[in-house]
């Protein structure tokens, strides 16, 4: 199927036939690139079906996220994944605690700067001057 | 209509027509007849926040998209803009740095394009003026020439900011900007949720929450849904402003007529009209941004209080304007560029570099079958302003070698840098420009043909604040 990634990618009849619902390759997708953070178990899997939402009936973004896990793609080689794993962290306290590794990561809601506690990990909101 | 006949018909209510207006008013108290004429709707702050966070809201459907209003030939090239009320004060950025005094000056200077017929020192009482209506939030010390504190306080600076700061003094400078930094005049303070097209908290200026109360004298007469199309013009005339509304084509009768869209609709109606002037809707275009992220070596940079927390000019002025194009630096505070990379997260920061364009022939509107919707062809940039992309890549690790640099990555040049700049460009005579100082055409004496259409060039720097100044400065010296 045309249009995964930046090429065409062909898939093993086999893998497609036997694969698991697709948000279980987002979640392991997250757990394997943050497996230095503990990531809240039920809230991992609510960020990710929010995340898919709109797209979750999409034949294509389904397979696209198959082929990502399958194929080993990581965020160094997907901007896909890199955007899914850089939501999921805005979309938790993370970085209200101040990245605190020993900390659980618990997720808040989708990420919106209309919506999320705070939306910028940068700002002064978590960092204020000293005087 | 209430009447007729009106002294002053004005197309449009965003940023030119609204300052313009607000100046005009205070020469004329009373006893005027002035018709405003808006193409779109009233779409209200508290609605479109709902449209941003999911909900529904009645008036989401109120104002067509920008790409439905043009038929844009070149679509690699993007020009956002908004129609409604307040046009693009509902979806710009708030920033607000001035020119620099060279800037209005290129061909006196480095032999580029022409100079503009009005300069920064004449421009300097109306940029206060401006920037007092907008309560804009900036540092003591700029790099361009200005007395005394900025109604509202500095920004915060960020980690990076503080080092370069320290580094380059006032050519790099926390960026005035019209997002306030304290609650003001009904408006709240930035929160640096950094998506100002609508702000999440209304620190914003827009024109709805300016408190400027154009609108409301008595004087005026608001009508939506209006859009003007073409004056009829007796000689050097302007007698009538034609325009649709609910699908139906109407005239009025006007003594000055002031064109307050924005540059596309501008050309359009002058085109329509029968403006023969060769330079109308030419050389139309905006200023070149690209994107570069700065990762950083152990070094979280925390603590900025605004979206365009900085501006850099250490690229912006010199000699060097006679080969290749003057750059400013934008430095964004952002949540989008955090790093995946364990315990380097916040190491980034990351810099807007914005390069002043040529207003190329090659790049222009033109009027297409439908008399409300014009053509706008843009071939590309100028050789100018790639020049200025090349040499900052050849510059900028030194200009940043005070910071823990990792590694710079430049993005691709984004598809519009949400400016629309040029196409009734201001000059002396009707051999170079299509307008004068004040701005009103050379050749119907009765029309004002206002905003950013009128630069002469397309400076680095953000418009919005120089053409709200150049409203003031052209209504109080006409009337």
């Amino acid at each position: 199927m045309a249009g995964i990634g930046t090429g065409l990618l062909i898939l093993p009849p086999a893998l497609y036939l036997a694969s698991p619902s697709v948000w279980k390759y987002a979640v392991k997708l997250i757990r394997e690139e943050l497996n230095y953070l503990k990531l809240e178990p039920a809230g991992l899997d609510e960020f990710v079906r929010d995340y898919f939402k709109t797209s979750s009936n999409n034949a294509i973004i389904n397979l696209r996220w198959k082929t990502f896990y399958y194929l080993g793609f990581n965020k160094d080689k997907s901007n896909q994944i890199f955007e899914l794993i850089k939501f999921y962290l805005l979309s938790t306290d993370f970085f209200i605690h101040k990245m605190d590794e020993s900390k659980m990561v618990s997720y808040l809601g989708l990420y919106s700067p209309y919506k999320s506690s705070v939306p910028n990990p940068f700002s002064f909101v978590l960092y204020p001057p000293a005087d | 209509m209430k009447y007729d006949y009106y002294d002053l018909i004005v197309a449009g209510t965003g940023f030119s027509s609204t300052f313009f207006l607000k100046k005009y008013l205070e020469k004329n108290k009373s006893g005027k007849r002035i018709l405003v004429l808006e193409c779109g709707q009233l779409f209200k702050h508290a609605e479109r926040l709902k449209v941003k966070r999911g909900e529904h809201s009645d008036f989401s459907g109120a104002n067509d998209s920008w790409e439905n209003k043009i038929i844009n030939k070149n679509k690699e090239k993007l020009w956002p803009f908004t129609t409604g009320f307040g046009g693009s004060s509902n979806c710009w950025w708030g920033c607000t740095p001035r020119f620099m005094p060279s800037d209005f000056k290129t061909k006196t200077l480095f032999g580029i394009e022409n100079d503009w017929p009005v300069t920064y020192e004449q421009l300097d009482p109306y940029y206060y003026e401006a920037e007092e209506l907008m309560s804009i939030s900036g540092p003591e010390e700029t790099p361009f020439p200005r007395k005394g504190k900025y109604p509202l306080p500095p920004h915060h600076f960020s980690a990076v900011d503080k080092i370069l700061h320290q580094k380059y003094g006032n050519q790099y400078i926390s960026q005035p900007t019209a997002r306030a930094s304290r609650a003001v005049n009904g408006r709240n303070a930035c929160m640096a949720r950094s998506a100002c097209d609508t702000c999440a908290v209304n620190a914003k200026f827009t024109i709805e929450n300016s408190n400027i109360n154009v609108y409301e004298n008595e004087q005026i007469e608001l009508v939506y849904g209006a859009q003007v199309y073409s004056l009829e013009t007796v000689g050097n005339v302007a007698k009538k402003v034609n325009y649709v509304k609910d699908g139906k084509d109407f005239q009025i009768s006007g003594e000055v007529i002031v064109l307050g869209t924005n540059p596309i609709f501008n050309s359009n109606i002058l085109l329509n009209s029968g403006d023969k002037n060769p330079l109308t809707g030419k050389g139309f275009g905006e200023q070149l941004g690209m994107q570069v992220l700065i990762y950083l070596d152990q070094m979280n940079n925390t603590g900025g209080s605004t979206w365009v927390n900085a501006n850099g000019y250490m690229l912006y002025d010199g000699d060097h304007r006679k080969d290749f194009a003057s750059c400013l630096i934008e430095v964004n505070n952002a949540p989008y560029n955090i790093r995946l990379e364990r315990g380097k997260w916040l190491n980034m920061a990351s810099f807007r570099m914005i390069f002043e364009d040529l207003p190329l022939a090659e790049n222009y509107i033109t009027t297409s079958a439908n008399k409300l919707i014009p053509e706008i062809h843009y071939k590309g940039r100028s050789d100018y302003a790639i020049k200025g992309v090349e040499n900052m890549k050849k510059v900028l690790p030194g200009i940043l070698s005070c910071l823990p640099v990792e590694k710079l990555k430049y993005l691709d040049p984004f598809p519009n840098e949400g400016h629309i700049l040029g196409g009734t460009r201001m000059g002396l005579t009707a051999a170079d420009s299509v307008v004068d100082k004040n701005m009103v055409h050379h050749q119907y004496r009765n029309v004002f043909v206002l905003g950013s259409g009128a630069f002469t060039t397309f400076t680095a720097s953000n418009p919005t604040l120089t053409l709200a100044a150049l409203s003031l400065f052209s209504a109080d010296h006409s009337f």
